[in-house]
């Protein structure tokens, strides 16, 4: 799963790192990141090259993708730079792509800055020309019963979402489900703003916008886990406008990242709604607190349950009282350890028998009086 | 304010006035031992007859007194469902922090969405007046504050909306 921002914060500071450096570096970083996508960096002092190789769960393992990744994709990650990237055949064990830069090549301009920036964003470029592909390039063979066939895109293991062509336009349906019933309402009040804003005229451009708690038609016949959901289906229709020229990089991005947007979404308002709970609770207890009966002019402040502050008060001198006679006989035990450290075979019984101390008095004890009368 | 909730609010205070008389009473049952006789409800001679103010079906107030101690339960109105996990979740949050209100109780008398426990010893620490003065006010207020949140809750809503739909211009 990506994030908003395309490029990878990980992975542009070590490739800045490598890049500034004076003399070449020796790295060698595996990262890992949120939705299982994983990055290998390694460069030597001994060798000019950077080799970067990433991993990436692909959108679909529909008809489009058999195995690896595309021409089209890696036309795109090629077009970055083509003088200092470089694809490298076959790519690492484990890995789907892996990339040879070569630093040398790029400019000493802002435009390096640039260059370094997209590269980290390839696994944004991997997964959008996926995308790209399929609403450009949709198989016709899919029409089946004069119906065009949804196209299950799984981003994420658990949230997956359908591309469905159709005559002028294809549809993109995200089946919504959360965790808590308080975040499918907020979820649900914000899909039903979405459509408002959508259908106003200010935002004629946009896709329009749907929302409704039972699958579309479209979707028949898919299965059932799939289709069961909390939080409905929301729907785009997406129109040749709007994947014409640079709009088609940005809607593709956009449908990608709508799920992390809900989430975002709901859990920003959850934080909301915390905080004006709190401020709301002090203002209220501030109410509370005038009420008090003044004393001297100066209103009591309310101290909680007063009765059992006093009470843990109370536990806590016991306890410290226990604690400080623990520690006491902790220590004289320390000292004859430490005293006695040295063992004297035979010593112990010599203590004993002539170093004790006599117990001269005992309350509960008695002197045995020596018995005088004989029989 | 609005008329109905004028008069809802008068009839509370009026009721809570007449109720809010209370005294020591140590406990029949157990020596030495005094207990809000409301909770309890052991002896019927100390409980006096409870009071219910239904300001529509969606709204009431229910005031339990006893000799020592006096009850009020409320039912917040909740218009739909956001409204309605909103109410719950602000009143779940002040009832878990009710050592710092000292009058609130920490769980609601089943059928209300919360309840405060008035006991003698709060009137003897507390001015009574300024007491039915809090207790109307945040009558009044928790009614506003849910409407409030309500209302940001969409707003935000639109506002991210509007954010979302201008990437694809």
């Amino acid at each position: 799963m990506s994030s908003f921002e395309r490029a990878s914060p990980a992975l542009k500071e070590i490739l800045l790192r490598i890049y500034n450096a004076e003399k070449a570096i020796e790295v060698d970083h595996h990262l890992y990141e949120f939705g299982s996508v994983e990055y290998y960096i390694k460069s030597s002092a001994s060798e000019p090259f950077t080799y970067l190789s990433i991993s990436t769960p692909l959108l679909s393992q529909g008809v489009f993708l058999s195995y690896g990744l595309s021409p089209y994709t890696l036309q795109m990650i090629r077009d970055i730079s083509i003088d200092a990237l470089d694809i490298v055949e076959p790519p690492t064990d484990g890995y789907q792509l892996t990339l040879r830069l070569d630093f040398s090549k790029l400019p000493h301009n802002k435009e390096s800055l640039k260059v370094i920036t997209e590269v980290s964003s390839v696994q944004a470029v991997i997964l959008s020309s996926q995308l790209k592909e399929m609403l450009q390039n949709v198989n016709s063979w899919d029409i089946s019963q004069g119906m065009y066939k949804p196209i299950k895109l799984i981003y994420h293991p658990r949230e997956p979402f359908y591309v469905i062509r159709q005559p002028e336009k294809i549809v993109a349906v995200f089946p919504m489900r959360f965790k808590d019933h308080s975040d499918v309402i907020i979820a649900t009040s914000f899909f039903q703003e979405l459509m408002d804003v959508g259908s106003s005229g200010k935002w004629a451009k946009v896709p329009p916008c749907n929302w409704s708690p039972i699958p579309p038609p479209e979707l028949r016949g898919e299965p059932f886990e799939d289709l069961s959901t909390n939080g409905g289906f929301v729907s785009f229709d997406i129109s040749s406008h709007h994947v014409e020229g640079k709009r088609l990089d940005k809607t593709v991005w956009s449908l990608l990242n709508f799920y992390a947007y809900v989430k975002h979404h709901v859990k920003c308002t959850r934080g909301f709604i915390q905080r004006r709970m709190r401020s709301r609770m002090d203002s209220l207890v501030q109410v509370l607190e005038k009420s008090m009966i003044q004393e001297n002019g100066e209103i009591k402040k309310i101290k909680g349950n007063a009765g059992w502050k006093k009470m843990k008060k109370w536990m806590k001198l016991t306890s410290k009282s226990k604690m400080i006679k623990r520690r006491c006989h902790d220590f004289t035990k320390k000292i004859k350890r430490i005293r006695f450290r040295i063992k004297i075979l035979g010593f112990g019984r010599l203590r004993r028998r002539w170093l004790t101390m006599p117990n001269l008095s005992s309350s509960m004890g008695y002197t045995k009086l020596k018995n005088t009368t004989s029989n | 304010m609005a008329n109905p909730l004028k008069l809802y609010l008068t009839c509370v205070r009026n009721t809570l006035e007449a109720a809010l008389c209370l005294q020591n009473f140590p406990c029949q049952e157990v020596e030495r031992h005094n207990k809000p006789e409301v909770e309890l409800k052991t002896s019927p001679e100390l409980l006096l007859n409870p009071v219910l103010i239904c300001r529509n079906e969606a709204e009431k107030c229910l005031i339990e007194t006893s000799i020592n101690s006096l009850r009020i339960s409320l039912k917040v109105k909740q218009a739909d469902e956001l409204e309605n996990i909103l109410a719950k979740k602000f009143l779940r949050f002040l009832s878990m922090r009710a050592e710092a209100f000292q009058v609130l109780r920490r769980k609601p008398v089943q059928g209300y969405d919360i309840s405060f426990l008035i006991t003698n010893y709060h009137c003897e620490e507390m001015q009574k007046q300024k007491l039915i003065d809090f207790i109307v006010q945040f009558m009044e207020d928790i009614d506003k504050e849910i409407s409030e949140l309500k209302m940001s809750v969409s707003t935000r809503g639109r506002l991210v909306a509007s954010e979302f739909l201008k990437q694809f211009l």
